[in-house]
């Protein structure tokens, strides 16, 4: 199953930093559900696209933003 | 200096202070930039002429108060053997302020202090009606209030929309900041406001399937922006210039029409007031062959 962050209650840097730690516990090529606040979206999806990461579902969730976020690399 | 002109010691960049004998000395700061030695020498000089103290002003100057009448040239001398020149006053054009541009800025468009090195080389010091400001930003984020001066220039990123990858996932609708974005998933479509948008970018940084790409990027420019006793915000002129030698084009022209039409001591603003600033648009489109 994958794993979900919420940082809904998180402001810049700690929504960067909080996603970079969540992704450094998945393996490459593997999910993580993000949860996330609109005043978020730039700065993490920017982030995420700089390090390779992909975005490959996007959905609403009431006020906030759920993200699938995609690690970058191959299958292990 | 037996006889002192106050006059063309200002134009020189040396003020006269309330205090007697003394003047300040204002330095030729371009885009905010002084190298680490440029910085010693002005440390030096304030410390050998004045009285130890410099002064930051509001538009990225940098100026030496205390200067006794007699060190004015010695002060002058000293400087320019570390290559810091003095400034000017005046109805001149007058320091250009830049930001860190996209060298240095994650945020950047444009590379600021390289336009801002352009424009000063090309008008610093000019004379014109009267004080003449350039300020430069290097994004929407707009740090050196680009609608403050004389003529502002802004870094401008503007969407363009692709079918094909977009997910309608609302993102940049949600992302955009002057709500110019907006998404209809009934009808399959993203539609972006010309008129709404202000050239930050946030949609296609934002995007995560690359539908929203780079439409149009350049400087925007503003004219006829001032601070001081009676504020007025410059208003957006001209397309998006596309190269630095537009930009420097561009204020070409607008100086041209500056000296043309301004009276004197009427600032730049003043005059667009008087004038309308179609007057300004019909000059420069036919200057540049552009349309207004």
């Amino acid at each position: 199953m994958t794993p979900t962050l919420d940082i809904t209650k998180d402001v810049c840097p700690m929504t960067f930093v909080k996603v970079k730690m969540g992704l450094a516990k998945i393996p490459p090529a593997g999910k993580l559900n993000v949860l996330l606040a609109e005043d978020a979206l730039k700065n993490v999806i920017s982030s995420l696209k700089q390090e390779g990461h992909r975005v490959s579902g996007v959905s609403r969730r009431e006020s906030a933003f759920l993200l699938v976020v995609e690690k970058e690399g191959e299958r292990p | 200096m037996n006889v002192v002109d106050f006059k063309e010691l200002k134009k020189g960049g040396m003020m006269r202070q309330k205090e007697a004998g003394r003047f300040s000395v204002r330095l030729h700061v371009v885009g905010g930039g002084f190298s680490a030695g440029q910085m010693r020498a002005v440390c030096d000089a304030a410390e050998r002429y004045g009285r130890g103290t410099i002064h930051l002003s509001a538009r990225q100057g940098v100026e030496i108060p205390n200067v006794p009448t007699e060190s004015l040239a010695a002060v002058k001398e000293f400087l320019g053997g570390a290559g810091v020149g003095v400034g000017v006053c005046g109805p001149t054009v007058r320091t250009v302020t830049a930001c860190q541009g996209c060298r240095i800025c994650p945020s950047g468009v444009i590379d600021a202090p390289e336009l801002a090195v352009a424009v000063d080389r090309e008008f610093y010091g000019k004379p014109v009606p009267h004080k003449f400001k350039v300020g430069i930003s290097g994004c929407a984020n707009n740090c050196l209030k680009a609608e403050e001066n004389d003529i502002g220039v802004k870094g401008w990123i503007e969407p363009r929309w692709k079918r094909g990858p977009c997910g309608f996932c609302g993102i940049c609708e949600a992302v955009c900041p002057s709500k110019a974005v907006s998404v209809c998933t009934e009808r399959g479509t993203v539609s972006v406001d010309p008129a709404g948008c202000i050239g930050c970018g946030d949609c296609i940084e934002s995007c995560p399937t690359g539908a929203m790409g780079i439409g149009n990027q350049g400087y925007r420019l503003y004219a006829g922006g001032k601070f001081g006793r009676i504020p007025f915000l410059g208003r957006r002129i001209l397309d998006i210039l596309r190269t630095p030698e537009e930009v420097v084009a561009a204020i070409q022209a607008v100086l041209e029409f500056y000296r043309a039409e301004g009276k004197q001591r009427e600032r730049f603003g003043d005059t667009l007031q008087r004038t309308g600033f179609d007057t300004l648009e019909s000059f420069l489109a036919e200057r540049m062959c552009v349309s207004p």
